[in-house]
């Protein structure tokens, strides 16, 4: 059989090929001329090394070393990502342009810097990293319980072992804030003669109205029920988010300012006009209020129920009438594991999740999949919902076609459905396949305009409404979706906001949110790596237990485990060497030995060896460096007087790249590190 | 009594050479660092002008190694007879207007011919070392510096052809500035093939450290090796003056004791071209390098032949 190979590709200078004749000839010695040209050039130029014996008495000939350092542990701060709302776009832009913009916050909607928060809890400074985080992520304590962390996805750690659990550190510093809360938590001065109000209390509301509170505007904020919070009080399951905490957080951010006014539903108790006239600009953060249910025959019989409503009595009133009775859930998504686990703790004897999508396709994130059946829920996965079945205007049942796929070649939405018919029985039918606006209420009156699907006309990058002065952000503007990016268009807003009320324009010099991609990472082996270097594992309740009532489901981190994960953190493209070591994992010489200390306080490398005995130039240790803090130098010719010298040691590898020879040892001495300051834990 | 006197001039020029090498690797090491924007030698003496004295020490106190499979005489002597040409070579070569060390009337077939001889000794040096890529480097060796024979020797002729006589001497007498010109592809060739005959860069295929160590010098030491190093330098030497004498007119357009300083003048401008070449040029594969001799450089020297003898008869 013939072996199929690729065409030798011969290189020219190997080849036989050239020009025939006088061409050919003449070629050459132009070639000729041209590389003598050359040669005569370069030797009237003054050379590059040292002229003796001028400079002999104060240089040494030795040549710099293959790699250096940049930046090290315990010398060097990492730079936090601080800057006001309507500058950060472009702070996260040019970090992302130069290369050194860590994944995970260039992964987060909201670019909340957790490499700085992984800092400055390893530094034990735990309530700057609260307040660091708090900056872009207004609710650290809630989006550390709840947030979906793609943060954590985009972790460099998880090309080496398990990433780095950025979510548990944002519940943990907000537990320990909460010890100085009271000494922390000021109102912001009111600066400005201008007041904004807020209609809705969620994420997004709470964002904005941050940002304008920290440019000094009064902010008056509204909400319809009796507590605030959105859809985090009323759609996200208590086990989740106890509601203590959430409400908590909320009076920390009254604190700090917002005039919050409960049970003030706009356009009933209030007109919105009034709002208008009232405030220099008004923000519509009302989020979707209104669970999407099929018209299917016997959708409206006694049953039949949508997520919002369903979640909302399970969270505030603990209890959804469904006790000894069996739950089918139709939809796939979070929103529909959340109702199936909310079920199962009303009492529900079975639950069953029917989604459209395959097993492989479900858009509910895995690790909720994972605690769903855990604790019990069915999942019947590529059907499609064909009828409720009903007797006396009673649901006994559902019937279900197969589905054979969900979308087109394209990507698009469009279920293909076979013949196979299956019926359920199950007593209550829960709808979870979509939520919508409810507006006709807050904009009567207004001239505010309405799509012909029912949504608000909203400018999708500075999120104008059809009005002037009236402006909207959260989900009322880019439909169900997760609560960070939420909060990333209640940023994107202040700023709108904050150019309106100041009289500029809101599109002139504006960066647009920078969205970086990163490529996803493969699971690594972990299989031999030690089990300091894992991430801290979650404690979790036990399975049996926790599906029976509300309680928590994640414990929290220790103090400990939460600086010792803080510490896992490689501070990613700070260009500042951490220790992680992974360089010397890499070298397939050996040729680098590195240690530190993780003591908080006292974090250094002490000590970084590179020998050059060893050393093969292969350039992987740089190639991987997490930080970008071990670089070339392009000095690869080397010459030593004696072979110590050949072992580079910290201070050697901090030393400046710049110019061909350097001066021996003489004069280096590498950083110290300080003591640790010893801390009871 | 000629002989005797042959003889001496002989020894006269292997000081010559000797002198010339240790002044010639100095400077070639100067030209190489600026090429590659060093400085070179400049620790010893003025500019480290002093670099080789330091050298030819270590080279005699080094350990003189023969191999245990080396044809032990053969091995041992060879060396001798790679530079004993050479240094022979040198006793014909006009020195100023009307005289030679050596005045006879076959002086330019003398030149040609004697330094061959160290094919043969670099062909037995290199097959006495027992040694594949010595061997190899040897063989190559002679296929290259038989083949550039020719081309040298027709751009000799066509020299010889103007001036009518084998005479350096009379070559010199009978040189003129236009004969420059009409002699200039001549020159060229002349100058190509003896970098070639000297086994240096870009033609030092059978020294080809990449590929063959050294060559048919790899197993030598010590003194033996500096004297296949003195050989090639005084092949640079002499091929140098050789060409300056009777290419570029000897002393013109100074005569007398300033003539003999312009002969030096040019000399040392041709070596300098000659490492710069080595310093620029990679090295070429061997059947480009035969080709090259045998389509390109004695089709050209015929060329110039036909030229010269067109010209002949208008004189």
């Amino acid at each position: 059989m013939a072996v199929e190979r690729d065409d030798i590709i011969t290189p020219a200078s190997v080849s036989n090929e050239y020009s025939p004749g006088v061409k050919g000839f003449l070629e050459g010695v132009r070639s000729l001329v041209t590389g003598l040209g050359i040669t005569a050039r370069i030797s009237t130029e003054k050379p590059v090394t040292i002229c003796y014996p001028a400079e002999k008495w104060s240089v040494s000939p030795r040549w710099r070393g293959a790699l250096r350092l940049r930046g090290v542990l315990g010398r060097d701060e990492i730079p936090l990502i601080r800057d006001a709302s309507e500058l950060y776009n472009s702070v996260i832009e040019d970090l992302y342009k130069a290369e050194r913009l860590p994944p995970c916050v260039g992964n987060c909607p909201a670019n909340v810097d957790a490499r700085g928060q992984g800092f400055l809890i390893a530094e034990d400074r735990i309530p700057e990293a609260y307040e660091l985080v708090r900056d872009r992520n207004i609710l650290p304590g809630v989006l550390g319980r709840i947030c979906h962390h793609p943060c954590e996805s985009a972790c460099r750690r998880n090309y080496y072992d398990e990433p780095v659990a950025i979510r548990p550190l944002h519940r943990f510093a907000y537990e320990e804030f909460q010890k100085v809360a009271a000494e922390r938590l000021k109102p912001l001065p009111v600066t400005q003669d201008k007041s904004v109000a807020v209609v809705g209390s969620g994420p997004s509301g709470l964002t904005a109205a941050y940002d304008l509170m920290k440019h000094g505007y009064r902010v008056v904020m509204y909400e319809r029920e009796e507590r605030p919070g959105g859809a985090l009080g009323s759609g996200v399951p208590a086990y989740r988010l106890p509601r203590d905490i959430l409400y908590k957080e909320i009076d920390g951010l009254v604190a700090l300012g917002i005039e919050l006014h409960c049970g003030v539903e706009i356009g009933k108790s209030m007109p919105l006009a009034a709002l208008q006239r009232e405030h220099a600009a008004v923000l519509l953060a009302v989020g979707l209020q209104e669970s999407r249910i099929l018209p299917i025959p016997g959708h409206d019989a006694e049953g039949v129920a949508g997520a919002l409503e369903f979640l909302w009595a399970a969270n505030n009133k603990g209890e959804t009438g469904v006790r000894g009775k069996k739950v089918f859930v139709i939809g796939g998504g979070n929103v529909a594991v959340d109702v199936a686990r909310c079920a199962l703790r009303t009492g529900a004897t079975e639950v069953r999740l029917a989604s459209l999508e395959s097993t492989e396709e479900l858009p509910a994130h895995p690790w909720e999949i994972e605690e769903a059946l855990d604790e019990g829920v069915i999942a019947t996965c590529s059907v499609g919902p064909e009828e409720v079945l009903t007797q006396d205007g009673h649901v006994t049942g559902m019937r279900v076609r197969e589905c054979l796929s969900v979308f087109d070649e394209t990507g698009r939405f469009s279920p293909k459905f076979g013949t196979g018919l299956s019926d359920f029985e199950c007593d209550v039918v829960v709808f979870s396949i979509g939520q919508a606006a409810k507006l006709d209420t807050l904009i009567a009156g207004t001239e505010l305009l309405v799509s012909g699907r029912g949504q608000l006309v909203v400018d999708g990058t500075h999120f104008t409404t059809s009005v002037d002065g009236v402006f909207a952000c959260g989900e009322v503007v880019t439909g169900p979706g997760s609560a960070i990016g939420s909060i990333a268009t209640g940023h994107e807003v202040a700023t709108s906001m904050i150019r309106y009320l100041q009289g500029n324009s809101l599109t002139d010099n504006r960066t647009p949110r920078p969205v970086p991609v990163y490529s996803k990472y493969a699971v690594a082996d972990v299989t031999g790596v030690e089990r300091s270097r894992l991430r801290s594992v979650m404690p979790m309740s036990r399975p049996e237990d926790r599906a029976k009532d509300f309680r928590p489901v994640e414990l929290g981190l220790t103090h400990q485990e939460a600086m010792i994960e803080a510490a896992r953190c490689l501070r990613c493209q700070s260009e500042i060497c951490v220790g992680c070591t992974f360089c010397a994992r890499t070298c397939p010489d050996y040729a680098i030995q590195v240690e530190r200390v993780d003591e908080p306080g006292g974090r250094c490398l002490t000590r970084y060896d590179l020998d050059l005995t060893k050393c093969a130039f292969c350039g992987l240790c740089a190639e991987q460096c997490p930080t970008n803090a071990l670089t070339h130098t392009g000095q690869y010719e080397l010459s030593f007087f004696h072979r110590d010298l050949m072992v580079f040691d910290k201070g050697e590898m901090l030393r400046s790249g710049e110019g061909t020879r350097a001066t021996g040892r003489d004069g280096i001495t590498p950083p110290r590190c300080s003591a640790p300051k010893r801390r009871e834990l | 009594m000629t002989l005797l006197w042959g003889f001496l001039w002989g020894v006269a020029g292997m000081t010559v050479i000797a002198v010339g090498a240790i002044l010639g690797v100095w400077w070639e090491r100067k030209v190489a660092a600026r090429i590659q924007m060093r400085y070179g030698p400049q620790q010893i003496g003025p500019f480290g002008s002093l670099q080789m004295i330091a050298d030819v020490p270590k080279l005699l106190f080094k350990e003189d190694i023969i191999p245990d499979s080396a044809d032990k005489p053969i091995f041992k002597y060879a060396p001798l007879f790679v530079f004993g040409p050479i240094a022979v070579s040198m006793v014909v070569i006009p020195f100023s207007a009307g005289w030679a060390p050596l005045n006879t009337s076959v002086g330019v077939l003398f030149f040609l011919a004697v330094p061959s001889i160290e094919v043969i000794a670099i062909l037995l040096s290199a097959w006495a070392s027992h040694n594949t890529l010595s061997t190899l480097g040897g063989i190559r060796a002679t296929a290259q510096m038989i083949s550039y024979e020719v081309p040298r020797s027709l751009a000799v002729l066509a020299i010889v052809l103007l001036a009518g006589s084998l005479r350096p001497l009379d070559v010199v007498d009978a040189w003129r500035w236009w004969w420059l010109p009409l002699t200039f592809i001549a020159f060229l060739i002349y100058f190509i093939a003896s970098i070639a005959e000297m086994n240096r860069g870009p033609f030092d295929i059978p020294e080809a450290e990449s590929e063959l160590v050294a060559g048919y010098f790899a197993d030598y030491s010590g003194m033996r090796w500096a004297s296949f190093m003195m050989a090639e330098y005084g092949g640079m030497i002499s091929a140098s003056l050789f060409g300056a004498a009777l290419f570029l007119g000897a002393g013109w357009p100074f005569t007398g004791a300033l003539g003999v300083v312009a002969l030096i003048v040019k000399t040392i401008a041709l070596m300098t071209i000659v490492m710069w070449v080595k310093w620029t040029l990679p090295r070429l594969r061997q059947d480009h390098l035969m080709s090259f001799c045998w389509k390109v450089l004695t089709p050209l020297a015929l060329v110039q032949l036909v030229i010269v003898g067109v010209v002949l008869p208008w004189l």
